[in-house]
């Protein structure tokens, strides 16, 4: 390694541990800080309406989702429909704990990091049974195995008491070492909650692709029998990347419920699952980054669709009906396209702008 | 010396001309409406956002808030709750003081949102559950429960022989089993008629097995809850398979019954001849039984250029009546000349009762409000499909009056 730690061109090193480091120079590190600064501070210096930090508490509890669906579906390669059904279960398992113990227990309201990581363990258990399907099947077959579970997710939700058959389940709101979390403050709260959520499981991602496990996951995308043959275990990797998947879907799950103060099944549908795919492959299947950019891109899309239907209203009556068919038209030829001439989604356009923008120091 | 005196006062004149301009400012009164014009349930949803917005163009065109004026922010939201809870946050930054919900999931999602937030809500939704937690949430109308409650007690006394052998077919969620309960509760409380079965709808476009297995339990009524497409799904197997009472209560025959959002014209146009003979409960009035209420929503229908399938939709209806509530209880704030705040709207809405009544003509009875009774008309009319027409049958009651069930 340079002995200049900030302008560092190469990628030589002398010892594993320097090939581990996810920032390779100084540099790369303070611009992340940077970055990191400016996230946490914005809000305070720019007010947002909390519509639009609604919006943004959305897009960030979906790029907690998008990582976990990317590690199963653009690393591992398993193919999973009911990404939703996870998201749910972790909502779900917050949502029972608050109409069996009441929704302003202090296990709901004080102990929400806790909440957040059980809601994430039984979206795990969840996806490592949903995964065990994955041993036999592969591709259309997975698919529809998990598009399954997406069904008797919804069914067993509309069906059962316990769930108030579908209907928003209250939670309470949280508390903070300032006291209770008010109304004025819950958007900017949950924002500072999911971003940090957003920061650990990337980096935790990001580390997880260096270890064996990571590499195994890719391993097993590329060809299980090769893998096999290198020592992997094939079926415990797969089922590994649901369990993992399933973790960031509860979480998230339980993050959308805390935000929304209920959990509703009108949230965790097939047609949410499709988004979720949506999100992954235009943000970039197999990419971490493409887990950032596809959350935003889909959600200021939807945002940016509904304020043109609500301006064309005004020069044509008709678009009321129009707009029943703009909002899937919209989504599914923004998926169409990018599947078409940008298979590797907006992540790749990241890797472009970064490439033709950085003359030096060189990586290589 | 006169130069500058004549300066003076007209400096003094213009400044006291624009200070009366400024005095005299009009007031804009935003009222939010966050419904499913496209989607799921806009058929109902898109009359019902007309009804809204042209009967707020009647309050302002027809100054009946004198100056002030009413701007309604009506956003669709695909009847998603989280689109709606967006279009609500986007109202309250705008400064919304009174508000008009749609769908019951929405309506239950953000009831702590209304209580905190203190604003008067009059949503589409008449589902009771609206009411239980929450303190802002006003009921256009009676629930579905006591629709449904309502249609039972005209079984009961309209039929002849024995007790009624009742199926109850129901949309699968909360909508759809939100009175079954309360009917069953009814039974046990005296209600003299048997609840044979509750089906829960799926999406099947054939009803066969379903009716031939009520026929062989002895169902003579069934009851419905849920929305109009699968109520003329279910009469049209009916009518094929000839199971349609040719008259109410006819023996070895089905006669169909159902709730506010099961009927309308647009049950008519969707079932055909399969539709007669079905019978309706609901507390608006209808364009069919022509009236001083329906006259006046035909001709607003018409000032604002709505088609004739627009203007005689009950949705329509009801979207001009919450309007109504909405523009009702501003007017009488103003008249006490209360500033136009949610909590003065509260005390207004409150207070609608007794002499205060609104007498909506788009009603069968008078919109009653106060802190404890927070369903707006407390009577029902039941009506029948005749020559393809909704007629009324009998009075306007008060649904569930002898089988009160405690909550």
């Amino acid at each position: 390694m340079s002995a200049n730690r900030w302008l560092a061109t190469g990628n030589f090193f002398s010892s594993y541990k320097e090939e581990q480091r996810i920032f390779f120079t100084h540099l790369d590190r303070l611009l992340f800080c940077v970055l990191l600064a400016v996230l946490f501070i914005w809000p305070l210096v720019y007010e947002v309406s909390n519509k639009y930090m609604l919006v943004l508490d959305n897009i960030l509890i979906a790029m907690v989702a998008i990582i976990g669906l990317n590690l199963v579906t653009g690393f591992a390669g398993l193919i999973s429909i009911g990404h939703a059904a996870f998201v749910g279960v972790g909502a779900y398992t917050l949502a029972v704990f608050a109409r069996t113990i009441g929704d302003s227990h202090v296990l709901i309201t004080h102990a929400w990091p806790l909440m957040l990581i059980v809601s994430g363990a039984v979206g795990a258990v969840f996806g490592a049974f949903v995964g065990l399907p994955a041993l036999r099947l592969k591709h259309l077959y997975l698919a529809i195995a998990t598009l399954s579970f997406q069904m008797i997710f919804q069914w067993t939700i509309n069906f059962f008491p316990l769930f108030n058959q579908g209907q928003t389940i209250p939670v309470g709101r949280v508390y903070w070492f300032t006291g209770m979390v008010s109304r004025g403050d819950h958007y900017l709260f949950w924002y500072y909650v999911a971003l940090v959520i957003v920061i650990v499981f990337g980096l935790a991602v990001r580390n997880l692709l260096r270890t064996r496990y990571g590499r195994s996951l890719v391993a097993v995308r590329d060809n299980d029998r090769a893998a096999d043959a290198m020592g992997m275990n094939p079926g415990l990797t797969k089922v590994y990347a649901f369990a993992l998947a399933g973790f960031f879907a509860g979480v998230a799950g339980a993050l959308h419920a805390y935000l929304y103060r209920g959990a509703g099944i009108e949230s965790f549908t097939l047609a949410q699952s499709i988004s979720y795919l949506a999100m992954a492959i235009v943000g970039g299947l197999g990419t971490l980054t493409g887990s950032f950019f596809g959350p935003a891109a889909i959600r200021m899309l939807d945002l940016q669709v509904e304020n043109m239907v609500e301006w064309m209203k005004q020069f044509l009556p008709a678009a009321m009906n129009l707009a029943t068919a703009f909002k899937p038209l919209t989504f599914g030829l923004v998926i169409v396209l990018f599947l078409m001439f940008e298979p590797r989604g907006i992540a790749n356009w990241w890797r472009i702008c970064r490439t033709y923008v950085k003359l030096w120091p060189f990586r290589y | 010396m006169k130069m500058s005196k004549r300066i003076l006062i007209l400096v003094i004149a213009v400044v006291a001309v624009f200070s009366f301009g400024v005095s005299a400012q009009a007031e804009v009164y935003k009222i939010g409406l966050s419904l499913a014009i496209t989607g799921p349930t806009s058929d109902a949803g898109a009359p019902y956002a007309k009804g809204v917005e042209d009967y707020f163009r009647y309050v302002n065109d027809n100054k009946l808030l004198g100056n002030d004026t009413i701007e309604p922010m009506i956003r669709d939201d695909q009847y998603k709750t989280d689109i709606t809870k967006r279009n609500f946050e986007e109202f309250l930054d705008e400064g919304m003081e009174f508000y008009l919900n749609y769908s019951t999931g929405s309506t239950l999602a953000l009831k702590r949102d209304f209580d905190e937030e203190k604003i008067p809500v009059v949503p589409a939704s008449m589902d009771a559950g609206n009411l239980i937690d929450s303190t802002y949430i006003f009921l256009p109308t009676t629930s579905y429960s006591d629709q449904t409650l309502g249609v039972a007690e005209y079984v009961v006394r309209n039929h002849k022989g024995g007790v009624p052998k009742v199926a109850m077919f129901i949309h699968p969620s909360a909508f759809g089993r939100a009175p079954v309960e309360d009917v069953k509760k009814a039974v046990e409380a005296g209600l003299k008629m048997e609840i044979v079965e509750v089906v829960e709808h799926g999406t099947d476009l054939d009803n066969t097995a379903m009716l031939q297995r009520l026929m062989s339990k002895g169902v003579q009524y069934v009851l419905c809850q849920t929305v109009q497409s699968p109520v003329a799904t279910l009469v049209k197997d009916a009518e094929r398979l000839g199971l349609i009472a040719s008259r109410f209560g006819e023996e070895k025959k089905l006669t169909f019954l159902g709730a506010h959002y099961t009927g309308g014209n647009d049950l008519i146009l969707l079932a055909g001849s399969a539709a007669e003979g079905f019978y309706w409960a609901t507390s608006f009035n209808l364009t069919s039984e022509p009236g001083e209420g329906t006259t006046f929503v035909l001709d607003l229908a018409k000032k604002y250029g709505r088609d004739d399938q627009t203007a005689n939709s009950h949705n329509y209806t009801a979207g001009t009546t919450v309007a109504q509530i909405a523009t009702e209880v501003i007017k009488r704030a103003k008249a006490k000349k209360k500033e136009i705040t949610r909590d003065n709207l509260y005390a207004e809405i409150t207070a609608m009762n007794g002499a205060n009544a609104l007498n909506a003509k788009t009603t069968v009875g008078p919109i009653t409000y106060s802190k404890t009774d927070r369903k707006g008309v407390d009577l029902l009319q039941i009506y029948s499909v005749q020559k393809g027409v909704f007629k009324a049958v009998g009075k306007p009651f008060e649904p569930g009056a002898a089988f009160k069930t405690k909550k």
